[in-house]
């Protein structure tokens, strides 16, 4: 074992056991805030996406078009260094990340919403209105829950995106899993540890998330066409 | 920089993705656990991770040529970050072609090779043109993050120029936001424009 101890020292990395435990701990946490968040906000882009009135849909367009066209870091530094000029110093780094990462997130999701609900035949709205339901009564009860089943694997797709993109907030300090990789080479130089054992992490959590998709997808008789 | 990175990452990336994607169909087992292996290791970890795998981690190797200057770096990451999208790209768009063509080839007594070459490639390229765009954006954005790493691209420009003119903050993150705004926007057009013609929802289901 000597020759691995050269290239990859598993007494330093013990050592930090703790605080890659906590930076996945919060990795995971901040991956879940954003995806419920951009989520619950996706519905609301993607309605506003495909409504008729032409400042509505216009509005969204332009804003899904230039969070997709623009990188994420430069995003999170938008938000990093604007939020404060706004509205004051009023949240903290983990917030702030928390609201970068959801703007950014939340128009990926209202595309895949969009297509889900797009998939959905006409018929069955057409079907809704026949029963007397209204618009929002049709998208509620009939609609939504047909697009939802064929949204689960491009969701999934997206979480596994999200969790990644997590790794850009060490970047405005806030620690996560990779904050704790540059912790630990902050404080010990080796880099190898550091960030072989940062990658491992990711690398785990990627295969959770992989096997959980794949449980899920069986049990909704999905089909398994996986692509992050 | 961005450009020229960028632009060398895509050649690189997707001439390595398509021998790879097509290496993946082919029968040899191993070969195949790999590759996945392989794609696995590079979409289940955040690109910021790699870099810094690359950047930092190899030269502690102690191999002479592993020994890479940023530029270097950039390039060799982003290379294989772009190729193991292009894989999977490639791979289900061969994958996607009807079995039949492959047996009839074989029936007309084409070697392997040249089923590959005559009648499934170009079936397959149409396929893989849109996801691709897709894919060359996030290569695109992704160089911000080179950034990080001392190289001199877009984002480390601005954030020069931001040391030397501390009260623009704003006005320079938004005009760098501005810039790969121009430079991904028709990118994702022409994205857009490819779905339409190829008109399958095979291509619209490989980017996410």
């Amino acid at each position: 074992m000597n020759w691995l101890n050269g290239i990859y020292n598993f007494r330093i990395v013990s050592d930090y056991f703790e605080t890659f435990l906590n930076g996945i701990f919060n990795t995971v946490w901040i991956t879940l805030v954003c995806l419920g968040l951009s989520v619950f906000f996706g519905i609301f882009l993607a309605l506003m996406r495909m409504s008729s009135i032409s400042v509505m849909w216009r509005t969204a367009a332009a804003y899904i078009q230039f969070v997709r066209a623009t990188p994420l870091l430069i995003q999170i530094y938008l938000v990093y260094y604007g939020l404060p000029g706004l509205i004051g110093n009023f949240f903290d780094e983990t917030q702030t990340g928390i609201i970068a990462l959801t703007l950014h997130t939340t128009p990926y999701m209202a595309e895949i919403i969009r297509a889900g609900i797009v998939s959905v035949p006409k018929t069955q709205t057409e079907g809704a209105q026949a029963v007397g339901m209204n618009s929002a009564q049709a998208m509620y009860h009939i609609i939504l829950p047909q697009a939802i089943a064929k949204l689960i694997s491009p969701l999934l797709g997206q979480a596994v995106v999200l969790l990644k993109d997590t790794s850009l907030l060490s970047i405005i300090a806030v620690f996560e899993l990779m904050g704790a990789g540059l912790i630990m080479f902050s404080e010990t130089v080796s880099a190898t540890e550091s960030y072989v054992t940062t990658a491992i992490c990711y690398l785990l959590i990627y295969l959770m998330m992989l096997v959980a998709s794949g449980f899920i997808q069986r049990k909704l008789g999905g089909t398994a066409t996986y692509a992050t | 920089m961005t450009f020229q990175v960028s632009m060398i990452a895509i050649i690189l990336g997707s001439l390595l993705g398509a021998v790879l994607g097509i290496m993946k169909t082919l029968d040899s087992r191993a070969l195949r656990l790999g590759i996945d292996a392989y794609m696995h290791f590079f979409r289940g970890t955040p690109y910021l991770v790699q870099l810094y795998l690359i950047y930092f981690v190899l030269p502690s190797l102690g191999i002479a040529w592993l020994q890479f200057d940023s530029y270097t770096a950039a390039i060799v990451s982003l290379t294989l970050y772009t190729a193991s999208y292009v894989t999977a790209i490639v791979a289900s768009a061969i994958d996607a072609v009807p079995r039949g063509q492959e047996e009839a080839a074989r029936a007309c007594g084409m070697t392997k090779a040249q089923r590959l070459y005559h009648i499934i490639v170009p079936q397959a390229l149409r396929l893989t043109v849109p996801p691709m765009a897709s894919v060359y954006v996030i290569v695109i954005k992704s160089t911000a993050v080179l950034s990080v790493i001392g190289l001199s691209e877009l984002t480390r420009q601005g954030e020069t120029s931001i040391l030397r003119m501390p009260q623009d903050t704003m006005f320079i993150y938004a005009l760098i936001a501005g810039l790969y705004f121009v430079y991904c926007y028709p990118v994702l057009r022409f994205a857009r424009w490819a779905e339409r013609r190829v008109g399958s929802s095979a291509a619209a289901q490989e980017n996410a």
